[in-house]
């Protein structure tokens, strides 16, 4: 990390620490000054000027600290209003899914998957007929939904909304932001976990003492260092531009972490895990949501499958390592 | 890595942004054509696990292409080129399935060792040798009543006089056969316990007193060795580095031989056959199989490549080297299962993707052994994590 990088980092992670699961929309404010939302806005429109890997590094840490606010969203809602030209103002998030249609500049149908909703005063989604479209949520009738935390994952019905288009792909984006959380919260079982071993006495030792308790936990640390590399790597390739290949590859490699970290955090930690009182489900509950939305390892892997498949297998590997090479 | 008591920044895998060099695209294009022009299309299954494939012609060619010891100061054969440099190069031969078994341990191992602890003379007389594609070696660690517990060495080395003389065995010596030095621990100082007391050799393997017996493995190949040491006569300045500091010499670069990309890639040419039958029959199921493979060697690109960015600048991340080594070697062991249990397979057939299935189905159970076995990694992965 760079200097700038390392400062973003301590604000957010002083600031999310804070905040953590028991984050209301009351404390979205602090976010608001913060300034976070801007961050991947152009200094000349006010915002901070980050770069990808900047914002992975925020997402990351949201993941980490299992914060319940739609940090996440809208930093990329705010991305995506100023690509579109909208006059953004207020709270932004985005939908996961468009159902409806666009009829002179306007959409009517549902839009889908929606952090904190109910609360937005603007979102952007994915528009139907393709790229992204941003619109305001005033008018729109909300379906209240939650996801397996607690969060809000609204459905809003518009009728005749007026849209401003941007040709970004959301639910990649989505997606890579996803993976990013999925790879701090990941990291955050793991440390309790090892915690916990450490701490916990049976047959007259520490858990952590234990080979079998031992390995399971080095697994899931092979499978955390991969999201956080895949995160990192989209981000970067996100950065120099098409990044197609690599949303599709960390996606599905974060996803298949979340699987078998949930799994081995939970058993690390034996029954008292499983309770309310504990604060493992905050972020166990959040990887088994994350793991879903903005598409399933199968999803991803299909997708990653027909894009190397369609560039034949001649070019398979060169296809592959030669994304990071600087050009001739 | 992980320490809960500082709080809330933790990270499993401390990731610095790699750079690829200017010339990473021009350096594959000279790999690739000189595999084009040095390797017969012949036998497919020779390009599976291909860095256990030996080719003394084409580990020459690659030598005077100066794509051997291409960090190396020039004053020992080497080109001066940077880590990042050979990286490319090395992915490039891997992916490829391209025979670099001859002279494989010698550039990773050998002769950097050589330059790092070896008089002037061992360096002189064996690391030019080595950069030619000509010199091969072989490493001597293991023994008998010594597999992954190493400190457990009995092999004795013993002054008399002016020189040092050895005795005992080694086993699974890789490329023994072929190899022309090995460098070996031994104990040399006698009574001592574990990973005191002991030195590291440096030894042809013409002299006086050794034998080599083949290991046939369960393919019908002959990769590794027994090798016999009786009364073996070595003059004084065979000892490679300080005396008694072997173990320590032999355990330093560990994350060289742990993080390479030699550890996600021995499969890396069925999953192209994998890709080629996805694409010729549209079959879904191999299309998601392509697709799982590409992310996971991506991924496990990017975590090779972190942990060698850091290595070039001087870090020895030997955690997540650790990490790199467990992750890559449950992949490329897991692509032969996972191709046989999508495509219907006729495993007699001379068709590529059978062919490269079958062998890798084989092979592939040394990938969790060789350089570590999975349970000695996972060990190292809680330490540091805090375990224990």
């Amino acid at each position: 990390m760079n200097e700038q990088q390392t400062m973003l980092a301590d604000t957010a992670s002083a600031l999310f620490a804070d905040l953590s699961h028991q984050a209301t929309i009351a404390d979205w404010s602090q976010i608001e000054e913060m300034g976070f939302a801007g961050l991947l806005l152009d200094e000349a429109a006010g915002g901070f000027g980050g770069s990808f890997e900047d914002a992975g590094i925020v997402f990351r840490l949201a993941g980490y600290n299992a914060v319940a606010l739609p940090v996440v969203e809208a930093i990329l809602a705010a991305r995506l209003a100023a690509d579109a030209g909208f006059a953004a103002d207020g709270l932004g998030s985005i939908a996961e899914a468009a159902n409806g249609s666009i009829d002179g500049g306007a959409f009517t149908g549902a839009l889908r998957g929606i952090p904190w909703g109910r609360s937005a005063d603007y979102v952007a989604a994915p528009a139907p007929d393709g790229g992204t479209m941003v619109l305001r949520t005033s008018g729109a009738r909300v379906e209240q939904r939650e996801n397996l935390a607690g969060e809000p994952r609204d459905v809003l019905h518009f009728a005749d909304a007026p849209i401003q288009r941007a040709d970004a792909d959301l639910f990649a984006l989505g997606a890579s932001a996803r993976a990013a959380q999925i790879a701090g919260a990941c990291d955050a079982v793991l440390a309790m976990a090892v915690g916990y071993v450490n701490e916990r006495k049976q047959f007259g030792k520490p858990l952590g003492k234990l080979q079998a308790v031992q390995q399971a936990l080095a697994v899931f640390a092979c499978e955390a260092a991969a999201a956080n590399c895949a995160a990192v790597g989209v981000a970067q390739a996100l950065d120099r531009g098409d990044a197609r290949f690599e949303v599709a590859a960390a996606k599905a490699r974060a996803n298949m972490a979340a699987g078998v970290g949930t799994s081995i955090g939970h058993q690390a930690h034996g029954a008292i895990g499983f309770t309310l009182e504990y604060g493992l489900h905050p972020l166990t509950r959040r990887l088994w949501s994350w793991r879903s939305e903005f598409g399933g390892e199968q999803y991803w892997m299909d997708t990653l499958g027909r894009q190397v498949v369609a560039g034949g297998a001649d070019d398979f590997w060169g296809g592959m390592a030669g994304r990071t090479d600087p050009p001739a | 890595m992980i320490d809960p008591s500082k709080g809330l920044r933790v990270q499993t895998f401390t990731i610095k942004p790699f750079e690829m060099p200017a010339k990473a695209a021009a350096l594959r294009e000279q790999v690739r054509s000189l595999i084009r022009e040095h390797v017969p299309p012949g036998d497919i299954a020779r390009r599976a696990n291909c860095w256990q494939v030996n080719d003394p012609a084409f580990s020459r060619a690659l030598g005077k292409a100066g794509l051997i010891g291409m960090t190396w100061p020039k004053a020992y054969g080497g080109h001066e080129r940077t880590a990042l440099e050979r990286y490319v190069v090395l992915e490039e031969l891997l992916a490829a399935g391209a025979p670099v078994g001859a002279h494989w341990i010698a550039d990773r191992q050998t002769a950097p060792l050589l330059l790092r602890y070896g008089s002037e003379e061992q360096r002189q007389r064996w690391v030019p040798g080595v950069a030619a594609g000509e010199i091969y070696g072989c490493i001597g660690l293991s023994e008998p009543n010594a597999g992954s517990d190493l400190a457990s060495v009995r092999s004795s080395a013993r002054r008399d006089g002016n020189e040092w003389v050895l005795d005992g065995q080694k086993i699974w010596t890789t490329n023994a056969h072929i190899a022309h030095i090995m460098i070996g621990l031994f104990r040399s100082e006698a009574g001592s316990e574990r990973n005191a007391g002991l030195s590291q050799f440096l030894i042809p393997l013409d002299t006086p007193g050794i034998t080599i017996r083949p290991i046939i493995n369960l393919t019908g190949e002959h990769d590794f060795n027994e090798v016999f040491f009786d009364e073996v006569r070595l003059p004084a300045d065979a000892l490679v580095g300080t005396e008694g500091e072997g173990w320590k010499q032999a355990t330093a670069e560990l994350s060289l031989e742990r993080s390479g990309p030699e550890r996600y890639l021995s499969s890396m040419v069925l999953v192209t056959e994998l890709v080629r039958h996805a694409a010729s029959t549209g079959e879904p199921a191999a299309v998601a199989l392509a697709g799982r493979f590409a992310a996971e060697a991506w991924t496990l690109r990017q975590m090779s490549l972190a942990v060698a960015g850091r290595m070039a600048d001087g870090e020895d991340p030997a955690l997540e080297a650790t990490i790199v080594k467990d992750l890559g070697n449950s992949f490329e062991q897991a692509v032969p299962l996972l191709v046989q249990q999508v495509v219907e397979l006729d495993l007699a057939a001379p068709e590529p993707l059978a062919q490269l299935t079958a062998q890798l189905l084989q092979v592939s159970p040394s990938f969790s052994l060789r350089g570590g076995t999975r349970e000695i990694l996972r060990g190292i992965v809680a330490r540091g994590l805090g375990l224990r």
